[in-house]
């Protein structure tokens, strides 16, 4: 009896330490991991064919890693499965579902254990860290024709890196700002002037004055908010900084160019709009979700930064509001939500900052197969052009950037701020250019540097802990200890 | 001189001695799988530029630049700051919640302990969106409410350097002592009663039992509590991820925070596998000291 029960144990016990790592492991073949790179395809159905033909023929899986690009992204994935199965039989597209906030980590993990999906949707700005992982599968050799004159010149430059092209643009968005229509013309501001010809920073300034609105010694309404903690803490400096005769970390000799006296000039304005009371002094901790409510609810005038999307998010409150629909934001008020471009600095010309967002290629530990490549540069265009490009991109309010998506979005009816739709175009008319040009190693510093002395030193600007020179001289001694000293702009 | 050699005996292992192995196996693969083996990698991927598709030796480049990395310092710095504000500021309230719940009945005394223990069962990243809106810069965050009402200004307390890590270590103050409550009430419920009886046939007072009964028979228990308190705080990175993002100004970075970033954001899991091991020698060194001075006269 006793035997028995120490058999019965040690079996319990061993098939729970197994099913413990069995789990850890690669748990099959459609594991969302690259199928092509195991050098075949799974099956055959038409073997007896000569070898042109059995490319085509062979079944294949082209996995996808896919976050919730819009409202209603993930709703249809099954039928974007369905409907790419229709168009190729023989191929199969699996998507796997993934949230904003798990997106990095999963595609993180998967890329470091060599295992990353086939195809994954990230910012452009995200390529050249695969790229230097040696984990991005370029399609140069396999994209055909068709498929890049599809595209808009400026969308699809940001997916290169060098001479390598990893996948296709989504989407290319504006960055802009947004401000409440009631509220500016209660400022006395020319909003629709503003959308065709820009502003000056000295101009912005005086505006977002008239925006602020006190109760006592309280500020009731402030100019213009802007997210600056969590994620968007990388993003109003950036943005700013287009428009100041910088567009990127590095101009054209490939210097490091935020040593530049103008970078101090950007500075200098980012405190004095807080010193002025248009902001509020508690901005270093504004995140994103603080900001839009601040708009929602009438306590800013302008907010930071913009996409087309949000128009749609104020919409749909406005509506909720009108419906009396308790879903809607608490304490919101209505709120036409007009674009509006960034200011330009120091008499530089206006320089949009974009947000290129598409669906990367990627290739695991083994070198993929040529037919698997080919399935793989289908299914991502499949996604990022054409109805899934039209509906995606309708839903997220953001311009058509192929022509198949144009064309077929021509019977889908989008109800948007038609003077919104031109500001936008007159944005993207100077949208900063691509600079595949970058090598990634210098990237990678300047993403280094960002992160570590940039962001950081943003904040204690804002809180008022330093002021703009020191940040400035601390931003140097960094970039030349980064880049050494023939490798910044001095000016 | 001629030694005799002896045929070497096959040493069976039979009966509960083969069971035994057989059950310690189990716990052993695991060990080997999930604690060892990664060690041992990390050990090796230190002195590696690590790469998916292959990885290059690079010597101690990792472990240089980590020391001669300002900012790895300057983590390491908070890491301290937070562990000595933290731990035993943790200890004392986690002591003296259990002395205060130990009089009271069974049912009231396992109340308690559950109350005080669901934080550690709640989500961390919940926690923080709760601790998020209680640290509101704005004057809707429920402090600035607070302070409000006796005249003072809203503080930015997450986007301030003076006050960031104040918060994080507010935060710490007010969460997560469930553990220590249920172990120290273990630990004092292990006290035999004769030594109570004793001392009050003696006259002693309530302060002069803490003194002379309970601490010195809770000293192992303390002892525990302070070494996994210190390398819990040594690895902390939740709060900092979550709360602050180790800003503004790098106060909150600690060197859990700067190993993730190192790793997940810059993929260099070379450096970042070296300042794990860093830390793992820091914790180490810290622990010994603990127990060579607090630990001499502990019998387990």
């Amino acid at each position: 009896m006793s035997t028995k029960k120490h058999v019965f144990a040690s079996i319990l016990a061993i098939t729970m330490a197994l099913t413990t790592m069995t789990a850890c492991g690669n748990s099959s073949n459609n594991g969302g991991t690259n199928q092509g790179n195991n050098s075949k395809p799974t099956n055959t159905t038409n073997t007896t064919n000569t070898t042109n033909t059995t490319t085509t023929a062979a079944k294949d899986t082209i996995t996808a890693l896919l976050p919730p690009v819009s409202g209603n992204f993930q709703d249809n994935f099954a039928q974007m499965e369905k409907e790419f199965n229709e168009q190729y039989p023989n191929l199969t597209l699996k998507i796997e579902p993934a949230s904003w906030e798990d997106m990095t980590q999963k595609l993180d993990t998967q890329v470091n254990a060599g295992s990353p999906p086939d195809i994954a949707f990230i910012g452009s700005e995200g390529i050249s860290k695969y790229v230097q992982q040696g984990m991005l599968m370029d399609i140069t050799d396999t994209v055909t024709p068709e498929m890049l004159q599809d595209y808009d010149d400026a969308p699809i430059k940001y997916m290169k890196n060098g001479d390598g092209l990893y996948g296709f643009p989504g989407y290319m968005e504006v960055h802009a700002l947004g401000g409440n229509k009631a509220f500016l013309e209660e400022a006395g501001i020319d909003w629709k002037n503003v959308q065709k010809n820009g502003w000056t920073y000295e101009e912005f300034r005086e505006a977002i004055k008239k925006g602020v609105v006190k109760d006592g010694n309280n500020t009731s309404r402030y100019g213009f908010v802007f997210a600056t903690a969590g994620v968007a803490s990388k993003d109003y400096l950036g943005i700013l900084i287009k428009s100041a005769g910088m567009p990127a970390a590095f101009d054209k000799d490939l210097k490091f160019a935020y040593t530049s006296q103008k970078y101090l000039g950007v500075l200098k304005a980012v405190r004095e709009l807080i010193d002025d009371g248009s902001m509020p002094k508690e901005l270093s901790s504004v995140d994103a979700g603080k900001r839009w409510n601040m708009f929602l609810t009438g306590q800013t005038m302008i907010t930071g930064k913009g996409l087309a999307t949000f128009e749609n998010s104020a919409n749909k409150n406005n509506e909720k509001i009108k419906a009396n629909d308790g879903s809607a934001v608490q304490g919101s008020i209505e709120a036409e939500y007009i674009v509006l471009p960034v200011p330009s600095f120091l008499g530089e010309q206006p320089v949009s900052s974009t947000v290129v967002d598409g669906y990367v290629t990627f290739r695991g530990k083994k070198e993929p197969t040529a037919e698997h490549k080919e399935n793989v540069v289908k299914a991502a265009y499949f996604l990022a052009s054409g109805n899934v490009a039209a509906t995606t991109n309708n839903d997220l309010f953001a311009a058509h950037i192929t022509k198949s998506g144009r064309k077929a979005a021509e019977s889908m009816t989008v109800n948007r701020n038609p003077d919104n739709v031109a500001a936008v175009e007159v944005l993207l008319s100077h949208a900063a250019p691509a600079r595949p040009d970058i090598p990634v190693e210098l990237g990678a510093k300047a993403i280094k540097l960002q992160d570590e002395v940039i962001i950081p030193k943003l904040q204690a600007l804002l809180a008022n802990e330093i002021t703009p020179e020191a940040m400035f001289d601390a931003v140097k001694a960094a970039a030349i200890k980064t880049f050494g000293e023939d490798g910044i702009v001095k000016d | 001189m001629i030694q005799s050699v002896r045929p070497m005996k096959k040493r069976k292992i039979k009966g509960d001695g083969a069971w035994g192995y057989a059950f310690i196996a189990v716990a052993l693969v695991v060990f080997a799988v999930f604690t060892a083996y990664p060690v041992a990698s990390a050990f090796i991927i230190s002195f590696q530029e690590y790469k998916p598709l292959g990885s290059t030796f690079i010597g101690f480049d990792n472990y240089t630049n980590t020391f001669s990395d300002a900012l790895f310092w300057k983590s390491v710095v908070n890491t301290i700051v937070y562990t000595v504000l933290t731990v035993p500021v943790a200890l004392f309230l986690s002591f003296a919640v259990a002395i205060l719940i130990l009089p009271l009945k069974k049912w009231l005394q396992t109340t308690f302990k559950a109350v005080y223990y669901l934080p550690a069962v709640a989500s961390g990243v919940a926690l923080s969106v709760v601790w998020l809106w209680i640290f509101d810069p704005m004057s809707s965050g429920i402090f600035n409410k607070l302070i409000g009402f006796f005249g003072i200004s809203n503080q930015n307390w997450l986007g301030s350097s003076a006050t960031a890590m104040f918060s994080l270590v507010f935060m710490s103050w007010l969460s997560s002592h469930g553990t220590s409550i249920i172990i120290y009430l273990a630990a004092l419920l292990g006290i035999d009663g004769s030594y109570y009886e004793a001392a009050e046939l003696d006259g002693a007072s309530f302060l002069q039992k803490m003194w002379y009964i309970v601490i010195p028979c809770l000293k192992p228990t303390t002892l525990f509590l302070l070494v996994t308190g210190v390398i819990g705080s040594f690895q902390v990175f939740q709060n900092a991820y979550l709360m602050t993002g180790g800003g503004p100004d790098n106060a909150t970075t600690m060197v859990g925070l700067l190993i993730f970033n190192n790793a997940f954001k810059y993929f260099e899991f070379g450096k970042a596998a070296a300042q794990s091991l860093i830390l793992a020698v820091i914790i180490a060194g810290i622990a010994m000291v603990q127990f060579k001075f607090l630990g001499n006269d502990v019998e387990y």
